[in-house]
């Protein structure tokens, strides 16, 4: 565990300005085989600390790839010119951060480091079994990987903490080629929170579900174009996730919102169906551990969940200190740093559309002519709620049954519109971690919900 | 730099006497200074000082790689262990290969020293010329930074690079508001080696601007059509250059046999007007390493000459792998070769087709073929321009478009990382509401 090396920085701290010193250290280990040839087998670390000091308004910050109290002392004293720097220069004149109680939260997380070979004997087993059972599949990737990060936190206000997450997941990436012999492929990632020796003890635990890749490729492969134009589809509950976190969690985020997003002229107003409730769940979600959980932010704030829409009203965003008290709100724990070099951003943390009250198959069962749509290879959206997502696995619906499926499409449209067309939400959630989600930095985050019923734009061939 | 060739010296040593059959170190140091400007006020001043060190080894034709930024005796040793450890858990594959011709070579390019107040000044007026020019852009975000770094590359077989390099970077993301109407995000960046004029001037970033605050009144168009597009230098690098480089020509899908261009070397793939190179040499070039990841010498080199498949872009491991040649760069700092008619000149010649600055959405099939929203776009009817549009799909084939080249411009963007003119494809299924 990362040794408390910041515990006497709290006496360089300036009176009076919001100051905050990190020390961190980030490891990923990773072994990927193509079609059997080892072709990554790395592994990295990076440790540091960094300051960040307030003023105005306007904040500076410093970090050093160095972890020891005369790193933090360096750090603390650049940051904190850096900020008198802006002050002077481009004078916000805006008062202090609103000061949060002194508090202290001790991670009981201990990253354990486990050899590489465990990681490419576990990637090996799995392609070996692949390799025998899917004779069809034109090329194969499998990777097995872990990544995480350690955290000591010491703020001039607000909660002390020391902060472990780390995840591990195994990758299994098949192409197939159609009767015209275009290739085809299909993804699918397992695991979640937790080192990799925690997560992955037996490979034939995923035998099934690689059978099961296998089966959807094969089917995918036979596959016809989706229909293009205005369908009622069925989103499975990873789409659902997707379109929680990608077209609406990005609007709501308030740095976004300040920045000009669609969200900013919608807070009080209807902008789903009464049936969607969606919450950004700090570490505990449905009863249960949030995927990726987050007890303390890296602004010293302790997490809390954040209610966004609520029977289709949008009642809130997600914020660090300094938007909270710019849109007179409370801070939820949501501002998140990537790496020891890197200044806290305003974050999802696990997003998620409640469940509700449809069985699956009901849902289907009441479409004539639509889609069932489950996988999604990426997403992307716009601050105006405009979004676009590749399906990547998908089924026709004809007469309240599946049909045949789909080759890749895409589906698009304006988050805040076409979730109005919501008419059944399933009652069970799906999640998925093991992405990153892309602003100025990276950051692991999760996302869920169930199967929801909804009028979407498909983008055909 | 001396302190940093020991360093690394004392790290290859640690990998030979633990056996390493062939080892390769990478040490850096650097300095970025930044400045963040969030929803239109400047919000944050950063001063990082990194470091970092990597390892690979071969041994017993198994590889292995480590990074790590800690520095020290005790630090190199565990580096060297890591290292070895994760080769031996490896299997021996006979394709890897590097640099194994001894020389000793320094680099010095684009901007290694930090003028931090003009850094400031530049940002400063930027921001003031924006407002003034473009009232209704918000800037979402923009970072400006420079980063220098000092590199040294050491292996086994007596190769050393020594490498003093810097760039500033300018990176915005913005969108116009008006009242109740907005537009969407859009993107745009340049690297400079110098900060001689002011940034507004450089690549698009002034006229790309003015085009956003123009898309203000976009609205949906009606039907379908198959028409023209016509991609700005960025769609055409993110569309069309980005599919045929990690679809058709990159390691991956030429290890596995699924490129459609695998039998393609030396004949012809695109349209004869299209030549396309890698040339991190370009003296417009700031970014772009002066060796491989394999320890060769890095030259530019042509991908697609005269339309024809003149190279794929291979590492020497997938070269080895597939018994083809390797690139001979990392494939960074892309160059399509300018036509002879102006943009306006080619518009003037389409009667219905798409202005595309920006695409969203998936990377397209390994077959070329995508579909996504063509962002920040126009209609173009009767050959001119004739509204913003919103809420508009494109999709086609990438291979396909290749070959019904309608158009390439005589002008260029030359951001630091690439030269690129605006290029009109036919083809393309342009989808409305």
């Amino acid at each position: 565990m990362l040794k408390d090396e910041l515990k006497h920085c709290g006496a360089a701290f300036e009176k009076g300005l919001h100051t905050e010193v990190r020390g961190q250290v980030s490891r990923s280990r990773s072994a990927a085989l193509l079609n059997g040839n080892l072709i990554a087998n790395s592994r990295t670390e990076s440790s540091g600390v960094s300051a960040r000091v307030y003023k105005g308004g306007v904040y500076g910050f410093s970090s050093i790839a160095e972890y020891s109290k005369e790193a933090a002392e360096r750090v603390l004293k650049a940051a904190h010119d850096n900020a008198v720097f802006m002050d002077s220069h481009v004078p916000a004149g805006k008062p202090d951060i609103k000061p949060l109680g002194k508090g202290e939260y001790l991670t009981d997380v201990n990253i354990v480091d486990a050899p590489q070979k465990v990681y490419i004997d576990f990637a090996r087993q799995i392609d070996d079994y692949v390799a025998k059972h899917c004779p069809k599949l034109i090329s194969r990737r499998i990777m097995a990987v872990e990544d995480s990060m350690e955290k000591l936190l010491k703020v001039s206000d607000g909660t002390d903490a020391h902060t472990a997450l780390p995840r591990s997941y195994v990758y299994a990436m098949f192409t197939a080629a159609t009767p015209a012999g275009q290739p085809v492929e299909l993804f699918k990632a397992f695991g979640g929170e937790g080192t990799f020796e925690n997560n992955f003890t037996d490979p034939a635990a995923l035998y099934s579900d690689l059978d099961r890749l296998y089966e959807n490729i094969l089917k995918k492969a036979d596959g016809v174009y989706a229909e293009a134009g205005m369908k009622t589809v069925v989103l499975g509950g990873f789409m659902t996730g997707m379109l929680s976190h990608e077209a609406v969690g990005h609007t709501v985020e308030a740095d976004l919102v300040l920045g000009g997003s669609v969200a900013g002229k919608m807070l009080g107003k209807q902008v789903a169906s009464p049936l969607v409730t969606l919450s950004d769940f700090a570490h505990e979600a449905f009863g249960k551990r949030a995927p990726l959980p987050v007890f303390v932010d890296d602004e010293g704030t302790s997490a809390e969940d954040v209610t966004l829409i609520k029977d289709g009203i949008l009642v809130g965003y997600m914020n660090s200190r300094q938007t909270a008290d710019h849109f007179h709100m409370a801070p939820a724990g949501n501002a998140r740093a990537w790496s020891f070099s890197d200044e806290p951003l305003i974050r999802m943390r696990n997003t998620a559309v409640h469940p509700g009250a449809s069985k699956l198959e009901d849902m289907i069962a009441s479409i004539d002519d639509g889609y069932y749509l489950i996988d999604s290879g990426n997403g992307q959206a716009d601050t105006t709620g405009e979004f676009m997502f590749g399906v990547t696995m998908g089924y026709e619906i004809k007469n309240g049954k599946l049909g045949r499926a789909l080759l890749d499409t895409t589906i698009s449209g304006v988050a805040f519109e076409m979730l109005k067309t919501v008419d059944m939400v399933g009652d069970t959630v799906e999640w998925s971690s093991s992405g990153y989600c892309g602003k100025k930095q990276p950051m692991p985050v999760g996302m869920g919900g169930p199967a929801l019923r909804c009028k979407v734009m498909i983008g055909g061939r | 730099m001396t302190e940093l060739k020991k360093y690394a010296a004392k790290v290859l040593e640690e990998a030979k006497k633990l056996g390493a059959d062939y080892a390769q170190v990478t040490v850096s140091e650097s300095e970025k200074r930044e400045f963040n400007v969030d929803g239109g006020s400047f919000s944050l001043m950063r001063t990082l000082f990194n470091r970092d060190v990597s390892l690979t080894v071969l041994k017993d034709k198994r590889k292995g790689s480590v990074s790590m930024n800690r520095f020290g005796d005790a630090e190199a040793a565990s580096l060297a262990k890591d290292a070895i450890d994760a080769c031996l858990s490896g299997q021996p594959d006979d394709a890897w290969e590097y640099c194994a011709e001894p020389c000793e070579e320094e680099f010095v390019y684009g901007a290694p020293q930090c003028d931090t107040n003009k850094l400031f000044i530049r940002t400063k007026e930027l921001l003031e010329n924006i407002n003034e020019r473009y009232p209704k852009i918000i800037m979402e975000q923009m970072i400006t930074d420079h980063t220098a770094a000092k590199v040294v590359y050491l292996n086994t077989n007596g190769v050393c690079y020594k490498t003093s390099k810097g760039k500033y970077d300018f990176s915005l993301m913005y969108s116009a508001h008006d009242g109740e109407k907005g537009t969407s995000f859009f993107g745009d960046g340049v690297s400079l080696k110098n900060l001689d004029r002011p940034v507004i001037e450089e690549a698009l970033l002034d006229k790309e601007l003015s085009q956003i605050q123009a898309q203000l009144d976009a609205s949906p168009m009606d039907g379908k059509f198959v028409g023209t597009a016509v991609l700005t230098p960025g769609a055409l690098g993110e569309i069309v250059l980005g599919t045929a480089l990690y679809n058709f020509l990159s390691d991956g899908c030429l290890i596995d046999g699924t490129s459609i261009w695998k039998d393609k070397l030396g004949e012809k793939v695109a349209d004869d007007r299209i030549s396309i190179s890698f040339e991190p040499m370009n003296e417009t070039m700031v970014t772009g390493s002066r060796y491989t990841s394999e320890g060769f010498r890095a030259e530019d080199y042509e991908v697609i000459r005269d339309g024809k498949l003149n190279s794929f872009c291979l590492s020497r491991y997938a070269a080895n792998k597939t018994g083809n040649k390797p690139a001979s760069n990392d494939s960074s700092c892309v160059v399509m070769k300018a036509g002879d008619r102006s943009l306006d000149e080619i518009i003037a010649g389409i009667d219905k087709g798409i202005y595309v600055m920006r695409f969203s959405g998936g990377q397209p099939a390994p077959s070329g073929e995508f579909s996504g929203v063509a962002k920040n776009s126009f209609l173009i009817e009767h050959g001119r321009i004739t509204r913003p549009l919103t809420e508009t799909m494109i999709s086609g084939n990438v291979a396909d478009m290749l070959n019904d080249l309608v158009g390439i411009s005589s002008e260029t963007c030359v951001d630091g990382s690439s030269v690129l003119p605006y290029a009109a494809f036919g083809g393309v299924t342009i989808s409305g509401k």
